[in-house]
């Protein structure tokens, strides 16, 4: 099963963030839990952990990219 | 995260002004070291030191030369934002705080700061970047980043910080740099000392600060000698290294342009962590040259004087390039 990596919402007032850094490339390997990849917005350096584990097939954006809140940054393959 | 009524808090004495260990603390502290206490507080100051923000492209900030030669520090934070300038006229604050909040909040940790200064008559109100400003102007900015459990908001305070020599350090070169890095906001500056109906110096403010921020509270940690080694490892290897300040940098393109007596040259370059990755020079200078030659010995080296230099000094250039040597070159370069 494919799933969606969205923008995560991190603040009431928060319409987007940069994509700061990738921690992972595509065809890698990522377990639930790991850093995906790291978000700066409002000047807040986050860590986003992945919620699944699978294979990173497609990435969207990137570092440096601003990326609207749920907009899909990337795709896990969890089969 | 707990509620901050029901969190614990222990205060660090640091007197260090050095820059990169000051970092290098807070890291340990997030990273290392697991202290009872919910929340870590830090009021600390620092030498002429520009702070970069995580993403930001540091050559893209700050006058390099204008640092260099005046010995003023340069360090890469580990929290987002923007660049700015710190001295021994101003305080740095740092909450270290176990978990990581679900959504962003900048007023839980600002808020005692505030209480703090409205204990000393100073008027000041909280903007939409989460600065503290009085009557609109800018005297303390704020950062946060959520790492390994825990979160770090760190602010400054601007209180007798000498603003022409912050002018100077962040007044940049027209260079043409293409970067998707985080660019700074240039804001108006004040100092605290300017309201202050009562002239203090900087270690009663700082006093006054602590007492009113550690409500009371006289808990301490003292680092012991183990710590002290850990942070001045971590200093050395990340925050005082060329790769954390400069090679983090996002991938930016850079044109440089040169005239002298032999001529005009322009350099294009794509530089990525910190590396040429791409050089082109277009010009109209004179002699023999297969520039080539040049732009081949550059790919691959750090976009640093000194790696420049080197690169350059394979070359020899004396033939290659009319009334040019190495030090014009590499100044035009980098």
């Amino acid at each position: 099963m494919k799933k969606n990596i969205q923008m995560p919402k991190l603040s009431e007032k928060m319409e987007s963030g940069v994509l700061a850094a990738w921690n992972k490339e595509v065809g890698e390997n990522v377990e639930k839990g790991e850093v995906l990849f790291e978000i700066e917005t409002e000047k807040v350096v986050s860590e986003v952990e992945s919620l699944e584990s699978g294979v990173l097939e497609a990435i969207y954006f990137e570092a440096g990219d601003e990326i609207k809140v749920d907009d899909i940054i990337a795709v896990i393959n969890c089969d | 995260m707990k509620p901050m009524e029901e969190t614990t808090v222990i205060y660090i004495e640091n007197n260090v002004t050095d820059p990169f260990f000051n970092f290098a603390l807070e890291y340990y502290l997030m990273t290392e070291k697991n202290l009872n206490e919910d929340q870590v507080f830090i009021f600390w100051r620092t030498e002429p030191t520009l702070m970069i923000g995580k993403y930001q492209n540091t050559i893209e900030e700050i006058n390099e030369i204008f640092a260099r030669n005046h010995g003023v520090k340069v360090v890469r934070r580990i929290t987002g934002g923007g660049t700015i300038y710190t001295d021994m006229g101003g305080w740095q604050f740092s909450f270290i705080t176990r978990g990581q909040a679900e959504t962003i909040d900048f007023n839980k940790y600002i808020g005692p700061v505030i209480a703090g200064l409205e204990k000393l008559d100073v008027p000041t109100e909280f903007n939409s970047r989460n600065d503290l400003v009085i009557h609109g102007k800018k005297f303390s900015g704020n950062a946060q980043c959520l790492l390994n459990g825990y979160t770090l908001h760190h602010g400054s305070l601007l209180f007798n910080t000498d603003f022409e020599q912050m002018v100077k350090c962040l007044t940049v070169d027209d260079n043409k740099i293409i970067s998707k890095g985080i660019k700074s906001a240039k804001e108006r500056v004040t100092n605290i000392s300017e309201y202050l109906k009562e002239l203090i110096d900087m270690d009663t403010f700082r006093q006054l600060m602590v007492e009113s921020i550690m409500q009371g509270s006289k808990k301490e940690y003292r680092l012991n000698d183990d710590d002290l080694e850990r942070i001045h490892t971590i200093a050395k290897e990340k925050f005082e290294s060329w790769n954390w300040n400069y090679g983090e940098s996002p991938k930016f393109n850079i044109i440089r342009t040169g005239r002298f007596d032999g001529g005009k040259m322009e350099f294009k370059m794509d530089v990525n962590k910190g590396k040429i990755t791409d050089c082109h020079i277009y010009g109209d200078f004179f002699g023999s040259i297969d520039i080539l030659v040049l732009c081949h010995a550059l790919i691959g080296c750090n976009y640093e004087r000194e790696s420049i230099k080197k690169a350059i000094e394979q070359c020899d250039i004396k033939k290659a390039f009319y009334n040019i040597n190495e030090e014009e070159l590499a100044d035009i370069i980098c």
